[in-house]
């Protein structure tokens, strides 16, 4: 069985959910649960088997799919995945587990069951054109979740976001293509199997323009600066359910995918671009620090905050140092755990108020004390403060960009400060004060069903933040693997230069975990 | 003194017109029928031509495994071609009617069914096209068009609405304006080579270095013309969203693949030397005509109130998409013309059906047209099961995969990269993202909206019959199948367009 877990992980949810059609809508929720609580047993049994001393691609299996055109069904998995799949499993079980009454819960619960299909997909897909295929796919089910279960504006959000990525992935798709073409033009054999392509070496022009087609689909997913304006607004209308998986799984798609694909396969590009990625990256940063400053609302100012941290993780990656994209995934683990549970928390006060304006609440403290605790925990760890989970990743995302260029890492370390100031202004005017608002005086606080999905979040959040050893081990030895690929591959004597002159000090990771504790 | 003519029945090789026959000689049998035994029940008519299509089909199954044999078969004084691009083309043009004509089964109510005359014309029509594809005789092109056409004329008028008169007469206008076009072109390729024969042609302009490239490009023009219409590439695509709406949607869904599949055919047999001949004009030509028509009737689909009528447009969009691989001219991109087509007849057949199921009788008074997106508004709230098979269809034509149509689209894309049309290639791709709004529209329409009025579902099925249901089955699982099947596709495509010289 373990030598089909990665299938069985990718398929077992939609088939679940086919069957799910004819349970009761009664017990639609328990049978969600315990097909979620499945799943992610069978991600945390994938951990278990998973060697963590190897870089290479673990599990894999390959089934012929359009041989004649190469495309083949090939799955796999490493560091660089795995832990991203155990939070897609893990944010789908308490995702599904704290959802109140809502209506057409059988079909929202469904409709999560073959997102976490297509999510698992993605992370686990070696084949560029099964990696589209679940990439496309996911975009059905979140259209459907925001449309159907969003605020008042969610057609015009849900469209917005499926028009977007979809435009963007279609360029990224030609961009395979001429993969693969040019694949064929170097072997005579047609193939869209990723570890074929990493073999590939390409000439620089030819580089620099697969990079912009694959960046289109990536930046967009991301979302990075400039195409970041579809994100408030389908985190603006989604139901909590549905920003909660948005912001802690199908964003990192993106960033996932820019390592998997851009860095490995175009390493001269990489170096070349790097520059202009880190000015947007830090423009993203700095630029949605302080618009999420002047929000009203508190949804947004989550949202927007998410978009300033997704903007560490693309720093991070393109520090192109071990220590830069390893904290980048780590931040992606970090970043999904703290900006999912944020979502939860604005989806708690939501449920009770219907309302996400923060000038509705104040003096909150007071009448939802325990609410108010995981809420101050998740701020500090969305600010990154030490000893939580988001310290570590940004830390080393920040460290690793360090090498590139001290001056531009001071400009993304102050987004720190303003990320620090508007998080905590915002906790200030809810929480803090005299309760304003009669209304808020008689809040139940957060209830059993919440707590199942928040405390496990917290627990994760401390936990890591202070041992982060378990994760931090296996994502570096695949990095490693990807940092010494990019490092064979490169052809300009730029990146020749670059990459061994910012990886010189492999050990530096080991510190920084000393450091962390 | 005239010799008399000496020719040996070998010779002329009587066996390609068999596929031709089977369907000519079965229409002549429907009316022979009627003469004697007339009120018939359309349900024997249906299995009738059902039964055929289907003896055609295995006579075709037959010249294709001759050809896999001994190569292209000449016959008739050489006017009949039977290759590999003849035999595909009347695979999909028998398949796609075999699909097609269960949709006559409806409730009563539908009376041009009632007529043995429409299933007579309806086989003498697919035998017009045969005879279009599997020649490269311009004479017996025409012959085999305007047979073809003028049973497709009748058939539209049919349907017994004023919508239809109107679409049937704009179709013959159009039409015949299109022939005149076809004739004068093949006029002056003859008065330029001295014979109606595509590849004769050729062979001459070659020989003579396209000597007379001035009547060259008048005879292209107009044939490009001729074609324009047939294709309903942009500019001269104005009659097929208002015949469409005319027409039955069966009829529309039967008219957006299988006229258009062998007009494809005969614009390959003739563009792919002009392409070839190096020629840079007549390359610009095309390349523009492509890139309007898919971009154009992407937008003009974009602002549609009535799902048929969007359909329309974008079969014209699909069209422009295909004829890039005509414009692209290798055997990978003729290949994909093939693949394409026949996944989007299984998507094209079940979206027009879904419509043809949900036709009702008058219109209520709340609507304006007989499909408009109102109309679907939360049908998934009345019936689950058909809105989430529409969306299927939608999702496929817009091409998400790993549904049908992403693996044609895939494959032509890669097609043009292939051949060196990279930039075509993003504005295919573009396109399809433009494309993605308005099969988008109908699936918010369908899942996201409240009904505008209350309705019990039946609206969505008031024309369902066992027959319709089946039809619409197969379309599905054809369209979510389709990459088991994408593999034996490319190679069977490919071996036979390959082995037909293209």
């Amino acid at each position: 069985m373990l030598d089909h877990i990665l299938s069985i992980l990718i398929f077992f949810p939609a088939l679940a959910g086919i069957l799910g059609f004819v349970v009761n809508k009664n017990s639609i929720r328990s049978y969600g649960v315990a097909v979620a609580t499945i799943e992610f047993g069978l991600a945390m049994w994938l951990w278990f088997a998973f060697d963590s001393t190897l870089s290479g691609m673990q599990f894999m299996e390959q089934i012929a799919l359009v041989p004649a055109f190469g495309i083949n069904y090939i799955v796999g998995v490493d560091g660089i995945s795995l832990f991203i799949i155990i939070l897609a499993a893990f944010f789908t079980m308490i995702g599904i587990a704290s959802l109140g009454e809502m209506k057409d819960i059988k079909n929202l619960i469904i409709t999560l069951l073959f997102l976490q299909m297509t999510m698992v997909g993605v992370f686990v897909a070696l084949d560029a054109i099964v990696f589209y295929l679940f990439w496309e796919l996911s975009l059905v089910p979140m259209l459907y979740i925001i449309g159907a279960w969003g605020g008042p504006l969610r057609i015009y959000a849900s469209v917005k976001f499926f028009l977007y990525t979809f435009a963007g992935s279609l360029v990224m798709l030609v961009g395979m293509l001429f993969m693969a073409y040019f694949y064929y033009q170097a072997t005579g054999e047609w193939s869209f199997a990723l570890l074929d392509w990493y073999r590939l070496i390409l000439p620089e022009s030819f580089q620099n323009w697969l990079f912009i087609a694959f960046f289109f689909g990536f930046a967009i997913k991301v979302p990075m600066f400039p195409f970041h304006t579809w994100l408030p607004y389908a985190h603006g209308q989604a139901p909590t359910i549905g920003s909660v998986i948005l912001a802690a799984i199908l964003l990192k798609m993106g960033t996932y995918a820019f390592i998997r694909f851009s860095l490995p396969l175009f390493p001269d590009a990489s170096v070349y671009f790097m520059y202009p990625i880190a000015v947007l990256a830090i423009i993203m940063i700095i630029y949605t620090a302080m618009v999420a400053y002047a929000q009203k609302d508190i949804k947004q100012v989550v949202a927007y905050s998410s978009v300033s941290h997704m903007g560490v993780i693309i720093l991070g990656t393109f520090a192109l140092n071990v220590e830069g994209i390893t904290g980048s995934i780590f931040l992606m683990i970090a970043h999904g755990v703290v900006s999912g549970a944020l979502f939860f928390l604005v989806g708690v006060i939501y449920d009770r108020r219907h309302t996400k304006l923060m000038s509705e609440f104040g003096g909150l403290a007071s009448v939802m004390p325990r609410y108010a605790t995981i809420f101050g925990i998740m701020l500090m760890a969305s600010v990154g403060l030490p000893l939580t989970i988001n310290f570590v990743g940004e830390f080393l995302s920040l460290l690793g960009f360090y090498k590139q260029s001290h001056i531009l890492t001071l400009l993304a370390g102050t987004a720190i400060i303003v990320g620090a100031i508007y998080m905590l202004s915002a906790y200030k005017k809810m929480f803090f004060g005299v309760v304003t608002h009669e209304e808020n005086r008689n809040l139940p606080d957060i209830n059993k069903r919440e707590l199942l999905a928040l405390i496990p979040l917290t627990i994760i959040t401390i936990w890591l933040g202070i041992y982060p050893k378990p994760i931090l081990e296996p994502i570096n030895k695949s990095v490693e693997g990807v940092v010494t690929l990019m490092h064979e591959k490169s052809l300009t004597q730029e990146a020749k230069l670059r990459i061994p002159n910012v990886n010189k000090e492999m050990e530096l990771i080991s510190k920084s975990q000393r450091e962390a504790h | 003194m005239l010799s008399p003519v000496n020719v040996s029945i070998e010779s002329l090789n009587l066996m390609t017109l068999v596929p031709m026959l089977i369907p000519i000689i079965g229409a002549l049998f429907i009316i022979v029928i009627d003469l004697f035994k007339s009120e018939q029940d359309k349900s024997l008519y249906v299995m009738l031509s059902l039964l055929i299509l289907g003896v055609d089909f295995v006579a075709l199954v037959d010249s294709a495994g001759v050809f896999a044999n001994n190569g292209t078969i000449m016959g008739v004084f050489d006017m009949m071609l039977i290759d590999g691009l003849a035999i595909l083309s009347q695979f999909i043009i028998v398949g796609a009617s075999m699909l097609f004509i269960p949709l006559a089964l409806t409730h009563k109510r539908f009376h041009e069914f009632s007529y043995p005359e429409f299933f007579a014309l309806f086989l003498f029509m697919i035998a017009g096209f045969q005879f279009m594809v599997s020649t490269d005789n311009l004479i017996l092109i025409f012959v085999g068009l305007e047979t073809a056409s003028l049973a497709l004329y009748t058939l539209i008028a049919m349907h017994n609405r004023d919508k239809s008169f109107e679409a049937a007469v704009k179709y013959f206008t159009m039409g015949a304006l299109a022939a005149g076009f076809f004739s004068f072109g093949s006029m002056v390729f003859y008065a330029l080579t001295g014979s109606v024969e595509i590849n004769q042609i050729a062979t001459v302009l070659t020989a003579n270095n396209y000597a007379d490239i001035g009547f060259v490009l008048v005879g292209v023009v107009f044939l490009l013309a001729a074609f324009g219409f047939k294709l309903s590439m942009v500019p001269f695509h104005t009659w097929t969203p208002d015949v469409y709406e005319g027409s039955s949607a069966a009829l529309a869904g039967y008219m957006s693949i299988v006229p258009k599949i062998a007009a494809f055919i005969v614009a390959m047999r003739l563009f792919e030397f002009l392409i070839h001949s190096g020629v840079v004009w007549l390359e610009v030509i095309l390349y523009m005509g492509v890139v309007v028509t898919m971009t154009m009737a992407n937008i003009w689909a974009l602002v549609q109130s009535d799902v048929k009528r969007m359909l329309a447009y974008s079969s014209i969009s699909h069209a422009g998409f295909v004829m890039a691989a005509i414009l692209i001219g290798t055997t990978q991109s003729n290949s994909a013309l093939f693949l394409y087509w026949i996944l989007f007849s299984f998507t094209n057949l079940g979206s027009f059906s879904m419509l043809w199921i949900s036709r009702q009788k008058n219109l209520p008074a709340h609507q304006q047209s007989d499909h408009s997106y109102d109309k679907f508004a939360g049908m998934v709230k009345t019936s689950p099961v058909a809105a989430s098979i529409m969306a299927l269809f939608m999702l496929s034509l817009a091409g998400i995969p790993p549904f049908a149509l992403f693996w044609g689209k895939m494959y032509l894309m890669s097609s043009a990269i292939t051949g060196g049309y990279t930039v075509l290639a993003l504005i295919m791709a573009l396109n399809s993202a433009i494309a993605g709004y308005y099969y988008l529209k109908l699936i918010v329409y369908m899942f996201m909206k409240d009904p505008v009025v209350e309705n019990n579902g039946h609206v969505y099925s008031a024309n369902a019959t066992l027959p319709l249901k089946t039809i619409i089955g197969i379309a599905a699982i054809g369209t979510i199948f389709a990459f088991v099947a994408v593999n034996q596709l490319i190679e069977f495509v490919t071996l036979f367009v390959y082995n037909s010289g293209y």
